[in-house]
């Protein structure tokens, strides 16, 4: 997809992208059970109740943290029940679907402009493609097939329909969040992320300030993608079970798992990225923040560091919504995202475009 | 280097995991397979496998996902080109998606996009 | 060299997956066989330097083209008797290998040469912005037309799904 071969010898090329992939996969990875902690904690705390802080090593309890590790231990072993009408195939196959696109969206995510390593300058971004948007689009489309497959394997009539509602309401939230994109792409004059975030060197040129209907309509389309409150009717416990993925126990549940807390970071950084500065510091320019530090490779763990708080605050916006806001009816959610978002997303390109047109 | 690697590398990467989280499920959880638990659940009420039609309005949001998904195709390619375009390129577009809002409008109209 | 192995090892693959499509007796098979090969397929455009194309292979063709097929499958519901279409006869095998050979050598034929890599070599940097400028200004009326054709799409779309009052 328009990726720009580099110009350092093949050997440092090589290693380089070697170790960008394995760090993106030690992200993902590590994301979900931190947010397991976070779901359980920060809920509770706005609760007013403690939630779990009692497994621990030797009276060392870290506020519940070792949770996850009970947590991840309890479902590697459990008994994995399949249906026995089930599809074999798909059944086992299903969960890849929901894993995999996930994980490409956030290797296309630039951490940085560029470190340098031994006189070679390594870009920060394991996947560089030139039409960003549109692979990330793309890969929101497979992860469709994930909820579809699953929900159909199961050959029960209520994963099924749960299925066909979850794929539904994410095909029509697609579209607005393509059309929030495009102002984007106007406004910056490019496709490509490093380059958006390149574009916002200073505070008032964060796509929150050129662009912030598109904002809203990401923001909402964000959270309708990854199937989370207030969208989450598919897989609401009190409507369908748990929906699409009813029948799935243990390790098969952690894949569906893993796939929609990666998919809700990569959307995470995403949004930090257009319309946030992205490794940007409100008032510190890089240039400034080079020669405070003396090196382009502390600006840039900096720059990290940033954008990953911004993403955090995100994250953290995914679970406090969730305890916040009640779900929305089936019907009411189409019709916000067809009947409202659309119009909207149209309305907006519209209105970007007549204003940059002025300067023609 | 073939510049393409990283992305197959990471697809295949992406697979074998969840492959392999599937597979830690059917391999070391320990299997009984009992008649209770091989039925699909519905909430202790005996299954009837009947098999139901679903509702026509899935068939129908997905044909205007294709249509929405192809227009704002069309709009990406000319947000890269659109400074290059000015004027020309903006009544072009408003050409193509004045059209497609008439469509829209139709089948606001027509209530197709109605859920019960 | 790698490219000709990256072209031919790719297009293998995607006439196996079109034959499975062909073949397979279940139709959900069939319609992940087909996203395997538009998959394949979106790599052979990337391959050629037209990462736009790829993309949008992606994003139309396997992400919403396919995704309707599966809709259908799925809300016809049938029972999976009745999915499986009657085991395939030495016949019909035949005749599948007949027409493949018989494109194989047609394909064959027509080409100039057996060398992919001299397509491959001329990729341009930016394939976006030059499918954008060319379409907008030779290919303007036929931008135009997409834009009616869609429009009656959606209206027989309509007319079939809704129902009659």
């Amino acid at each position: 997809m328009g990726l720009t071969s580099s110009e350092l010898p093949f050997i440092v090329d090589l290693i380089a992208t070697l170790s960008k992939i394995v760090v993106v996969f030690l992200i993902g990875l590590n994301v979900p059970p931190i947010m397991l902690w976070v779901e359980r904690r920060v809920p509770a705390l706005m609760q007013r109740r403690r939630g779990p802080n009692r497994v621990g090593f030797f009276k060392w309890r870290l506020w519940g943290l070792f949770q996850a590790v009970a947590d991840a231990i309890k479902l590697i072993f459990k008994e994995e029940a399949v249906p026995a009408m089930a599809n074999k195939w798909f059944f086992h196959l299903g969960p890849v679907f929901s894993v995999f696109p996930a994980f490409l969206v956030l290797s296309a995510m630039p951490f940085g402009e560029y470190i340098e390593v031994m006189g070679y300058q390594i870009s920060l971004v394991a996947v560089q493609v030139n039409v960003g948007f549109l692979f990330i689009l793309a890969m929101a489309g497979m992860a469709i097939y994930g909820v579809a497959l699953s929900g159909w394997a199961s050959t029960s009539k209520y994963t099924l329909l749960g299925a066909l509602r979850a794929s539904a309401q994410m095909i029509s939230y697609e579209i607005p969040l393509g059309l929030s994109l495009i102002p984007i792409a106007l406004v910056y004059n490019s496709l490509d992320l490093t380059e958006i975030v390149k574009g916002q060197s200073h505070f008032w040129q964060w796509g929150i300030f050129l662009s912030p209907l598109s904002f809203i309509i990401f923001l909402v389309c964000m959270f309708a993608e990854t199937n989370r409150t207030p969208f989450d009717l598919a897989e609401a416990e009190s409507e369908l079970v748990v929906g699409f993925h009813t029948e799935y126990g243990s390790t098969k549940f952690a894949a569906f798992f893993l796939g929609e807390y990666v998919s809700m970071f990569a959307l995470s950084l995403l949004c930090s990225i257009l319309f946030f500065g992205g490794w940007h510091l409100p008032l510190l320019s890089r240039e400034n923040l080079i020669n405070l530090t003396g090196s382009v490779n502390l600006a840039a763990l900096v720059g990290v560091g940033v954008l990953f708080l911004k993403a955090a605050f995100f994250m953290f916006l995914y679970v406090w919504v969730r305890w916040t806001v009640p779900r929305f009816r089936y019907d009411q959610l189409m019709k916000l995202g067809w009947k409202f978002l659309l119009p909207l997303g149209l309305a907006n390109i519209a209105v970007t475009a007549g204003i940059l047109a002025l300067n023609f | 280097m073939n510049p393409y690697l990283p992305i197959i590398i990471i697809l295949g990467l992406g697979v074998a995991l969840g492959l392999i989280l599937s597979g830690f499920a059917h391999f070391l959880g320990p299997r009984h397979p009992t008649p209770a638990k091989e039925e699909i659940f519905e909430c202790g009420v005996p299954t009837v496998a009947s098999r139901e039609r679903m509702s026509v309005k899935f068939y129908l949001t997905a044909i205007l996902f294709i249509l929405f998904d192809i227009e704002t195709v069309f709009l990406f390619l000319w947000a890269k080109a659109f400074r290059s375009l000015a004027w020309f390129g903006i009544v072009e577009v408003a050409v193509f998606v004045l059209i497609l809002v008439a469509g829209y409008l139709y089948v606001l109209k027509t209530g197709a996009l109605e859920w019960d | 060299m790698s490219d000709q192995l990256v072209f031919w090892g790719l297009a293998g693959f995607i006439t196996l997956s079109s034959v499975a499509v062909v073949t397979v007796r279940n139709p959900v098979t069939a319609a992940v066989a087909l996203v395997i090969n538009l998959f394949l397929l979106a790599g052979v455009y990337a391959f050629q330097g037209a990462d736009f194309v790829a993309a949008i292979q992606i994003i139309v063709y396997t992400g919403a083209i396919v995704v309707l097929f599966l809709f259908v499958i799925m809300i016809l519901n049938l029972d999976p008797e009745h999915l499986r279409s009657p085991r395939p006869r030495i016949w019909e095998h035949l005749v599948l290998g007949v027409v493949i050979a018989g494109f194989a050598y047609i394909g064959y034929r027509f080409l100039d040469s057996l060398d992919v890599g001299k397509v491959a070599s001329n990729r341009l940097p930016d394939n976006t912005y030059d499918v954008a400028m060319i379409l907008f200004s030779n290919y303007l009326w036929p931008f135009e037309i997409v834009s009616i054709l869609i429009l009656l799409a959606i209206v027989g779309s309509v007319a079939i799904a809704k129902k009659p009052k």
